[in-house]
């Protein structure tokens, strides 16, 4: 078990450092980099000012050198300055982290209180025509484009009904105290979550329910029936626990799925996240905060499904770790 | 009694004739693929989406002969007539119209004299100068204009009639903000979105099925690897990455790797990048599926046989492995296509996707996002049909996942 867990990190681990030095050379093509901003910005530099602030910059060294330069003052603890909002990344990372992660973990949780007691009453009504809606709305959600959704969400209830805020993360310049502040996130959160989560639902309904009717279909369900245990401790007792196993790993895997959904969300609902983070970094060429933003999410995903497998190993006694 | 007997008479016939057909029918041998196309046909709404799919592909095909019977261009501006709401007709100002038939007269002397007597001679217009007669035919108003066009019959006629024909149009979904018509540039953006997402998903099963029965079939450090790689490529969040990977300017790209300048020309670079990326990041489900059914398939018998009979490695691949995946690679296949055409549109709704002036239904909505509050229908549209034609796909998908899993076969 140890064993197995130490060698799934230096995986993961590795993984890391190699979409570092990918992400890092990809940044390198991308078009324009400082020095051609400062050019633009100012008409009276001279070639020989651009030479050597690409030299003090090191833009004139090759990809890997400057990717080692980078790794060493990433390693001293220095994450860099950022070019746009003119205070150091590790500042704005934070609370940019810990609002992705509001929005991510009540997207999740809405998803599974509406998806799994629908997937299951639809299993147990198999091609009744409750299975057949709940389908359709299960397939919109797969196949709606979301930042689509948004949008509709933000004219029907931000803009024609007036209920909801259109985007933002909170109101700014304002104290409501301990309760009015969480009241106040709540309230910019509704639209996001709701975007977010509606995509996880078709995922996580479609799933509950064909993994719900492959377990009643199970000998056990037949001989506790037979035992004549009620239909409630059957559903709920006997099938549900064994369908809720595969449900494990499609939470896993829908973490990574839900971080991508987040970038877009963010950005349709201008919510101060790192996904929005990472795209805006990378559109306005602010290298340091894309970089590390970037990391850190990709990292974060790993971990989590790197938790997960483990997790998955302690509710499965089958599962072996080898 | 005679009522009873002739009527007993009348039935049996049809009675016998009806079972004899089902005994018949029962007694034919079925095709695997009329099993499966008879199962696929059971689910209503796979089939719905099938219909949907063809529609929208045959509208995609037929493009540019939509843009010639409606007369519309994806491409042509019109600055006066911005943001227009659906079901508008635009018609051109008059000095607008003075200046196309100048060109016209200036174009061709002769034929404008020719068509100028005509008019004339037929009472059409009643100028005061005949050097005027066609200017005035012009600024007639719509439907005046269309009828006293149609009675012109000389030589060059024909060229008049296209000229006024433009000058009034009719906006079934309106303009975007270039006063360019919605309608038809959503025919054209059909030809990118779907276009980009059935190569998207043909390329990425090619690739997947490669790599998934190279790893099933040879198994041993080549699987580890082969599978590590597929596995954190599958782990990483999509969209970050996908934005890191489209920011890079091809243009770079080229200049470090110069093979990369045959096939990216500056007029399709966009498309071809995205096709690039999209493919990059979505083969790994294939290879998976692909490397589990050839797991199984090898120790099959079939495959012991080929081996004995000195079949070599590749010709096992290719002409005994790959058959037998055909199945479950279908049925990823269609859903690919659906998710290409979501990830397409979600990066182009962000900017890094297909570029101006080629429409595609994500770009149409990128722009039409400043000036959402005043014309949704800009926003609406594209994405609806983005809804219509991936929820397409992933019923058909589902519905050919139903049709050829042997468990419901067996029912």
């Amino acid at each position: 078990m140890t064993n197995y867990i130490l060698r799934r990190l230096a995986q993961t681990f590795i993984v890391i450092v190699l979409l570092s030095y990918f992400c890092f050379y990809l940044m390198t093509l991308m078009p324009g980099d400082p020095v051609e901003l400062m050019i633009q910005s100012n008409p009276k530099i001279t070639s020989a000012d651009v030479a050597r602030l690409r030299d003090m910059y090191g833009l004139d060294k090759p990809a890997y050198e400057r990717y080692w330069n980078w790794v060493t003052t990433i390693a001293s603890g220095d994450l860099g300055y950022s070019r746009t909002y003119r205070v150091p990344v590790s500042e704005i990372m934070g609370p940019r982290l810990w609002n992705t992660f509001i929005l991510s973990a009540a997207a999740l949780a809405v998803a599974l209180i509406v998806a799994v007691p629908l997937g299951v009453l639809c299993a147990l009504r198999p091609n009744s025509k409750f299975d057949y809606i709940a389908n359709l709305f299960a397939f919109t959600g797969v196949s709606a484009p979301s930042f689509w959704l948004g949008m509709m969400l933000i004219l029907v209830f931000a803009v024609n009904l007036r209920w909801l805020p259109a985007g933002q993360t909170y109101t700014i310049g304002q104290d409501f105290g301990f309760w009015g502040t969480i009241a106040d996130r709540a309230y910019y959160l509704v639209l996001p979550v709701m975007t977010l989560a509606y995509l996880q639902i078709g995922v996580f309904l479609r799933f509950t329910r064909s993994s719900m009717l492959e377990s009643l279909r199970n000998d056990y369900v037949r001989t506790a029936r037979a035992k004549g245990l009620s239909r409630d401790r059957v559903v709920w007792g006997h099938a549900f626990r064994n369908a809720l196993l595969p449900l494990i790993t499609i939470l896993a895997l829908s973490i990574s799925s839900v971080f991508s959904g987040a970038t877009i969300t963010e950005t349709v609902f201008s919510y101060q996240g790192v996904g929005r983070l990472v795209y805006e970094s990378i559109l306005g060429n602010d290298f340091n905060v894309a970089m590390v933003s970037f990391m850190i999410s990709v990292s974060m995903v790993l971990i989590f499904n790197l938790v997960a497998d483990i997790l998955y190993g302690f509710a499965d006694p089958r599962i072996s770790f080898r | 009694m005679s009522e009873i007997t002739s009527s007993e008479q009348r039935t049996p016939p049809e009675d016998s004739t009806i079972s004899r057909r089902r005994i018949e029918a029962a007694e034919k041998v079925q095709s695997l693929g009329s099993i499966i196309w008879e199962k696929f046909l059971v689910h209503r709404m796979a089939v719905a989406g099938l219909l949907v799919i063809i529609a929208f592909i045959l509208v995609a095909l037929f493009a540019p002969l939509i843009a010639h019977v409606t007369n519309l261009n994806p491409m042509a501006q019109n600055a006066l007539h911005r943001y227009l709401p659906p079901f508008s007709t635009t018609t051109a100002s008059s000095s607008q119209r003075e200046i196309e038939v100048e060109r016209f007269i200036m174009a061709d002397a002769e034929r404008a004299a020719r068509l100028q007597a005509e008019a004339l001679e037929k009472g059409l217009v009643a100028s005061v100068r005949p050097e005027d007669a066609l200017y005035d035919l012009a600024e007639m108003p719509g439907d005046e204009l269309k009828t006293a066009v149609k009675k012109l019959s000389v030589d060059g006629a024909g060229d008049f009639r296209a000229l006024t024909a433009n000058f009034e149009t009719y906006h079934l979904f309106g303009t975007d903000e270039l006063g360019r018509d919605v309608f038809i540039r959503l025919v054209y953006g059909a030809r990118v979105s779907i276009g980009v997402g059935i190569m998207v998903a043909l390329v990425s099963a090619f690739i997947g099925l490669l790599i998934g029965s190279v790893a099933g079939y040879y198994g041993g450090w080549i699987d580890v690897l082969l599978m590590r790689f597929t596995d954190s490529l599958l782990s990483l969040p999509q969209l970050p990455v996908l934005i890191v990977v489209s920011a890079v300017s091809v243009e770079k790209l080229t200049e470090a790797v110069p093979p990369l300048g045959l096939i990216a020309t500056p007029s399709n670079e966009s498309i071809v990048k995205l096709v690039f990326i999209l493919v990059l990041f979505s083969w790994m489900q294939v290879a998976r599926l692909v490397r589990a059914s050839v797991l199984s398939l090898k120790e099959r018998e079939f495959i012991l046989a080929a081996k004995t009979l000195g079949a070599t490695d590749r010709k096992i691949i290719f002409r005994h492995l790959f058959p037998n995946t055909i199945a479950p690679l279908l049925v990823s296949v269609t859903l690919g296509v659906g998710s290409s055409i979501q990830t397409e549109a979600a990066l182009s709704f962000l900017g890094l996707g297909i570029q101006q002036p080629t429409p595609s239904w994500g770009n149409m909505m990128f722009n039409a996002l400043e000036i959402m509050l005043d014309s949704p229908f800009l926003v609406m549209i594209p994405g609806f049909l983005i809804l219509m034609t991936t929820i397409s796909f992933n019923y058909l998908g589902d519905g050919l996942q139903d049709a050829i899993d042997p468990k419901t076969l067996r029912k």
